[in-house]
């Protein structure tokens, strides 16, 4: 008996002191948000831009965080990078209005012209781009309490109405698994970088000496289709192919 | 929760027979549809059905969402045999749902003495018509009959073509057996609407099927796995059936009214005036409609004629033709818009047609009843106002497209609150994790829990079944041959003996059952003779009756106890 007493205690100091810490953690987040808002207003954007990318590397992954940092990349006027952070946004967000608003203009000034194309799959799962992988992960944790909560009761008891429910939950829960499934499948294997040099020239083979074959300006967004020795293999919708330097490029996957 | 919690909130019963007129060696396919619930008590019981055989042709159950939409229900299908002619009142049939009883429809039925004919082999074709005698333009009923003994498959029609009648397809085909002789046909019966246009000794020429027909070996009376037309190839046939003459009468001369034209049958007419008040300037519409049985291709298209008091203005009549068992049915429909041009109450003028009615050999005519149109002054002037000034409005309200003077973005966000969100987003994976595989593995253990518990159930099933016959004798003799008391006796001597778990059981059921289980043909047939005997009795309402089914039932049941492996 004495054994479960202190295994209890033991977890609950650790939840404790768990909670104590992120606490903690909160109130120093909290601190640096402040700050940051206030040197936005200011139009000491630098300074925001330290704070946001300091509260994302201490684990505060938010998509409002990405927004205002993009939104102060904008106003020190780094399209590319202001692009990449909205799209990093609109990852965890992607109904925010403020935030497709802002996307949609700061695309609007960046230079080239990439027609947007997306998986097959988004025209079927039409709703999964509306929709954050967390959403879709609580919407199918839901489902899947109840639905299993429902085939348990069909176990002991089968009557008409459980049957309706489970061929409700049914056809709800295999619609939000496939959502999510395919949604944390895109976030977790998400190939597109943005351009962050104001231009770069895309070359024949990962070698500056190489042939250039195009030119690409800053916020343009392109698919990483591998990366060898410092180069990206990068590729638009066009089909249009080339090398760049991977620092000229920055990942959206967070 | 959407869906209603009781079952039967909206149970209905609805009792359908495939005809209404059969020959005595004919069967007869009765179907209770039950909806709204996909279980029953008990099965219906037919009330009127005391005059024929009642056999079962099974159960079938259906489920279906329909733009949301729930339904579900169970169709019972019987057969019946009539043991006598007459006319008779099948129905209602009872159902018990959930401890209450639901009564359906009834359903009247004739039964004719046998049709005389001839069996011409295992294959053949008759033609009969309703009434050798006919006034022209007279709806009659072709019957063509396709007997079978046989499979056949890749059917077609070649129908007499002549131009002193015209045939017309009626509802069906319909499927049934009758005996002829001391053979069971299969009957595939098609009818049609025949209309003579010309008066004089009619032959109506034979018709003819072709077919693909699968006879059985010769060599043995049995039939083999191999006789299904899977595995034959079939010959090619042809049935015609024999010639039918009929007398056309011309229409008699007297009594024919002046505007007669040509209108035989049955018809009724009826007239509506809507609205019967409107204000000048307005409209109100006034309906015809002419319907009935017979020629109803000739249903004229009536006029309406000028009025004093409103402007007339003609619809395209529309003539609906539908068939049913007594053949084609029609119903014409004119409308007029009368538009009020002048104050006061006015009488719209009736409609009259006239028709020759067969059955009472004579010249009818109908009218519509009097219809009052009262037009009240117009508000012309006032509409005229009224108009002017919405368009003042609307000049007043004309909207310009937003145009855009600058572009920035939108400002950051500040709100605390998205942080307690990031909180939320981070310290939830456990959770997720947590409702995505414990609901599966609690899922687990119950199967298996249930399964376990499944199994010791079953070996205690087969302790049940060596005690089964005993069982059944002591209730036997302490109930008695009440034949709901029996039938449910035997259904579960049958589902413990073999650890069935069979709701119902039809007597060929029982008897295919036993002789899979190696009981004797002889002992099957003997069981199923009795069951048969408690099913109509039954299903005839009489299961509370003491039944004799001429057989020492106990000791019935030692045989198969014996045979039983």
């Amino acid at each position: 008996m004495k054994i479960y007493v202190w295994i209890s205690a033991a977890i609950l100091m650790a939840v404790f002191s768990e909670m104590d810490y992120t606490y903690a953690r909160t109130e120093d987040w909290q601190e640096i948000f402040f700050r940051s808002n206030q040197a936005c207003r200011a139009d000491n954007y630098q300074e925001a831009i330290e704070g946001y990318n300091l509260l994302i590397a201490s684990g505060c992954i938010n998509g409002h965080i990405y927004y205002n940092l993009g939104n102060a990349y904008f106003r020190e006027g780094r399209i590319g990078h202001a692009v990449l952070n909205y799209e990093r946004a609109r990852l965890l967000i992607p109904r925010d209005a403020d935030l497709n608003f802002n996307l949609r203009y700061a695309k609007d000034r960046t230079q080239d012209a990439i027609p947007e194309s997306g998986p097959f799959i988004n025209n079927v799962l039409f709703w999964i781009d509306s929709f954050s992988a967390g959403e879709l992960l609580w919407c199918f944790s839901v489902l899947n309490l109840l639905f299993w909560a429902v085939m348990i009761a069909r176990l002991f008891r089968r009557s008409e109405w459980s049957y309706y429910v489970f061929l409700i939950l049914l056809v709800l829960w295999l619609s939000a698994g496939v959502s999510f499934g395919f949604r944390w499948h895109q976030v977790e294997n998400d190939k597109r970088a943005v351009i962050v040099q104001a231009e770069v020239d895309v070359l024949a083979g990962p070698d500056s000496r190489d042939t250039t074959l195009f030119k690409l300006h800053e916020g343009a967004v392109v698919h990483n289709e591998r990366q060898e020795n410092g180069w990206y293999l990068i590729s638009l919708p066009d089909r249009k192919r080339g090398w760049i330097p991977a620092k000229a490029a920055e990942m959206v996957k967070i | 929760m959407l869906i209603p919690s009781r079952a039967w909130a909206k149970v209905s019963v609805q009792l359908n027979l495939d005809r209404n007129q059969a020959a005595v060696t004919d069967s007869i396919k009765l179907v209770i549809s039950v909806s709204g619930t996909r279980s029953s008590d008990s099965v219906p019981v037919i009330k009127g059905a005391d005059d024929f055989n009642v056999t079962s042709g099974g159960t079938s159950s259906r489920f279906e969402i329909i733009n949301g939409k729930v339904n579900s229900g169970i169709e019972y299908t019987f057969f019946l045999h009539p043991r006598k002619e007459g006319s008779f009142r099948i129905g209602p049939a009872e159902v018990i749902i959930d401890g209450r009883t639901f009564r359906s429809n009834t359903g009247e039925l004739t039964i004719h003495k046998a049709r005389a004919g001839i069996a011409r082999g295992n294959l053949f074709l008759t033609a009969a018509i309703s009434s050798p005698e006919a006034y022209i333009e007279e709806q009659l009923i072709y019957t063509l009959r396709l007997h079978r003994r046989i499979n056949v498959s890749n059917i077609s029609l070649e129908l007499p073509e002549s131009n002193q009648f015209a045939l017309k397809k009626l509802e069906g085909p319909q499927e049934y057996q009758t005996v002829i002789g001391d053979h069971t046909y299969q009957v595939l019966e098609l009818r049609y609407a025949l209309i003579p246009s010309r008066e004089g000794e009619v032959e109506i020429q034979p018709s003819r099927m072709h077919m693909t027909a699968f006879e059985s070996s010769r060599r043995s009376q049995m039939r083999s796995f191999f006789d299904d037309p899977f595995f034959s190839a079939g010959q090619p046939r042809t049935v015609a059936s024999e010639s039918v003459g009929l007398t056309v009468l011309a229409l008699p001369e007297t009594g024919r009214p002046p505007g007669f034209t040509g209108l035989v049958g049955n018809f009724e007419i009826d007239a509506t005036l809507e609205p019967a008040s409107i204000k000048a300037g307005e409209s109100a519409t006034l309906t015809l409609r002419l319907a009935g049985q017979g020629n109803v291709n000739s249903i004229p298209d009536l006029k309406c004629p000028d009025l004093e008091y409103a402007k007339v203005y003609a619809d395209q009549p529309v003539l609906k033709v539908e068939t049913d068992e007594k053949g084609l049915k029609g119903l014409k429909t004119m409308k007029w818009a009368l538009v009020g041009e002048k104050e006061g109450t006015f009488q719209v003028p009736s409609f009259s047609v006239s028709f020759f009615d067969p059955e009472n050999r004579k010249y009818l005519t109908l009218n519509t009843s009097p219809l009052f149109l009262s037009i009240l002054p117009g508000q012309k002037e006032q509409v005229v106002a009224s108009a002017a000034a919405g368009d003042e409005g609307k000049e007043g309200q004309a909207k310009k497209e937003v145009r855009e003077i600058g572009r920035d973005i939108l400002p950051v966000h500040t709100s605390m609150d998205v942080l307690k969100r990031a909180e939320g987003y981070k310290a939830g994976r456990l959770f997720f994790t947590s409702a995505v595989i414990l609901p599966f593995l609690v899922y687990l253990a119950a199967f298996a829990g249930v399964r376990i518990k499944r199994n010791s159930q079953r070996s205690m099933a087969s302790i049940r079944a060596k005690k089964s016959a005993g069982r059944f004798i002591r209730e036997y003799r302490k109930k008695g041959s009440l034949p709901d008391e029996l039938s449910s006796a035997i259904r579960n001597y049958l589902n413990d003996r073999l650890s069935l778990n069979l709701g119902s059981l039809t007597a060929e059921e029982a008897a295919g059952i036993l002789r899979s289980n190696g009981v004797s043909n002889e002992t099957a047939l003997r069981l199923c003779a009795v069951l048969k005997k408690i099913e109509n009795a039954v299903y005839t309402g009489r299961g509370n009756d003491p039944c004799d089914t001429g057989e020492d039932i106990p000791s019935l049941i030692r045989q198969v106890e014996k045979e039983i492996r």
